[in-house]
């Protein structure tokens, strides 16, 4: 009983001992109000007004608010939490090379990129939220009857477990605990990686659906997850120093430059392979479908954003245009957005069913999807919840590096 | 327990749509709604004038083939699509949480969202009406009058589809999927 009663105090000291700035509604308004700075408040504000919008929509109506239909039952809410889970694998990842696996030179965004790890898996989460028919029966279900065989499952569990290893590293870090940050972050990181290649499984188990079935996403989703860390690794020190880098974020800039390099290359070279191998031969429901996709323009600004312009940029300088990397990684992302978009859509762009069921109807052929207002809103509010969530973070903690460490 | 399955003589159809009609009737399936549960695909004869492709013409009445290995079932993150005792794969209205996952998984686009309960429904062979009253039969087979269906135990060597399996040459739809498939289509 004594020692139930101590262990109860020592984890109430625990957590009053966390490092936070105590804030107000005024510190947060309290920025520099520049232009720019300005411009990023109204979108957000603007964003999350959309989120609260295309909640009430959806409350209203539920997926009749949504163009998803039979033969697209998923749609941009999919590829947005996707989207948002794909950036928190990538910032853990990136996050980890300091304080996981020990390279001096990134430990200056450790913490900034394991903060950003848990703002975009919990944008991601409340994206998904209002896509699930039922969240709370997922809720309770999910733990009294288990589907063991669905990649899903094993999705959804490891990334609630991931959100929590995640949270944890962070207090730790934010208590100078080293070595407790490096347990929970490596065990965070490959609950995360596997969490991360089950969602490229949800996609690969897909027998039905020749186009994405095989191993090709659960590998794709993790070098695509890097790719996208490092991206935002770009954007979130950019606007924390505003273009002017000191010295030491130079040298781990222009080093994260280098590897990006590598990364998109692996993926040019992965995507390529891709569409050969689905090319040839000829095969129904895979040829005829990765045709199709070459055709899409959402395809071509997948390549352009994401992987020709960073590419472009990195290999001009050898990744030392830091400024250059800056924008282009706001390219990047908004390619992964339309990588993530384009994954969801094409596994559903062939119809199942081949043959018309009524009269005065042309038999199907490609299955049309646009998104709705309201998936739209939501998805833009998920980005809202993000860049407020975050810009909370850097008021309320101290996301810099530590300087005795 | 028995191993329900469905014989279909396919080129009897004539596309009357009484089963869709019945299907409705009997399982409280909401009326117009196309697709829910069964239907009838149609093949429209190929080629131009004069020289059409008669033969290329066909009706295909399909619905959940309830595959002994559901691609479905396997993807249900709560277990909400389920086997019963007789094979039948059946929908837990009550676990579902309209992930659709089934929907994107299943072959045979054979899963609907029912609007009133907003989850996700298929065919059950009549579990919760018909054969729960004790009939052998479904409602698509009782009414159709060109007699396509062929409703039964697989598993006992007696019944009628066993013995139409038995000396009738039949195929399975995306069989190569390795779903096993219990709707076998009689040539």
């Amino acid at each position: 009983m004594a020692e139930t009663i101590q262990q109860k105090q020592s984890i109430k000291e625990f957590i009053a001992t966390i490092p936070f700035n105590k804030i107000g509604i005024k510190d947060l308004l309290n920025f520099e109000k520049t232009p720019r700075n300005m411009l990023v408040a109204v979108i957000t504000l603007a964003f999350l007004a959309f989120f609260v919008l295309g909640v009430a929509t959806y409350l209203m109506h539920g997926h009749h608010a949504y163009n998803v239909t039979r033969e697209h039952p998923w749609g941009l809410l999919i590829a947005v939490y996707i989207f948002f889970v794909v950036s928190s694998t990538g910032l853990c990842i990136v996050g980890s090379l300091g304080d996981v696996f020990g390279f001096k030179d990134y430990e200056m965004i450790s913490k900034r990129a394991i903060f950003g790890s848990i703002v975009t898996i919990m944008a991601g989460f409340a994206v998904i939220a209002f896509e699930i028919g039922h969240p709370v029966t997922m809720l309770i279900y999910n733990v009294l009857s288990p589907g063991l065989t669905s990649a899903i499952w094993w999705m959804g569990t490891l990334y609630g477990l991931y959100l929590t290893f995640m949270i944890i590293e962070f207090v730790f870090l934010l208590k100078h605990n080293m070595k407790m940050a490096k347990f929970f972050g490596l065990t965070g990181l490959l609950v995360g990686l596997a969490a991360h290649s089950n969602l490229g499984g949800v996609f690969g188990f897909l027998n039905a659906r020749t186009i994405s079935n095989g191993v090709f996403y659960p590998t794709y989703f993790i070098l695509t997850a890097f790719i996208t860390g490092i991206f935002i690794a770009f954007i979130m020190m950019g606007f924390r120093y505003k273009l002017q880098f000191p010295e030491n974020a130079k040298v781990m800039l222009a080093n994260l430059a280098k590897i990006q390099g590598l990364l998109i290359s692996i993926l040019i070279f992965f995507v390529t392979w891709k569409f050969l191998t689905d090319i040839y031969g000829d095969m129904p429901n895979r040829a005829d479908v990765a045709v199709h996709i070459l055709g899409s323009w959402t395809f071509w600004a997948e390549v352009v954003l994401a992987m020709l312009i960073p590419l472009f940029i990195i290999l001009k300088d050898m990744g030392k245009n830091l400024t250059g990397m800056f924008w282009a990684s706001l390219s990047g992302m908004v390619g992964v957005f339309f990588m993530r978009y384009n994954l969801v859509h094409d596994t559903q762009l062939k119809p199942l069913q081949m043959m018309k069921t009524t009269e005065y109807q042309l038999a199907p052929s490609w299955v049309h999807y646009f998104p709705s207002i309201t998936e739209i809103m939501i998805s833009l509010g998920g980005l809202g919840l993000c860049i407020l969530l975050y810009y909370v973070g850097t008021k309320l903690f101290s996301l810099d590096a530590d300087e005795h460490h | 327990m028995a191993r329900y399955g469905m014989a279909l003589d396919y080129k009897n159809c004539i596309n009357c749509k009484a089963c869709e009609v019945a299907c409705k009737e009997e399982n409280g399936i909401l009326m117009g709604a196309d697709k829910h549960r069964i239907w009838v695909g149609v093949k429209e004869i190929e080629g131009e004038y004069p020289f059409l492709s008669i033969v290329s013409s066909s009706f295909e009445p399909s619905q959940c083939q309830h595959c002994d290995d559901a691609p479905c079932q396997e993807v249900c993150p709560t277990n909400a699509t389920y086997y019963d005792e007789n094979g039948v794969v059946r929908v837990n209205a009550d676990k579902c949480i309209l992930c659709s996952y089934c929907m994107n998984a299943c072959p045979y686009d054979a899963r609907y969202v029912d609007d009133r309960t907003m989850t996700v429904d298929k065919c059950n062979f009549c579990s919760d009406t018909r054969l729960a009253r004790g009939e052998t039969t479904t409602a698509c087979q009782n009414t159709c009058p060109t007699k396509v269906r062929t409703f039964g135990d697989l598993d006992d060597p007696n019944s009628e589809i066993s013995e139409l399996l038995r000396t009738r040459e039949h195929f399975s739809l995306k069989s190569h999927l390795g779903t096993k498939p219990k709707l076998f289509y009689l040539t």
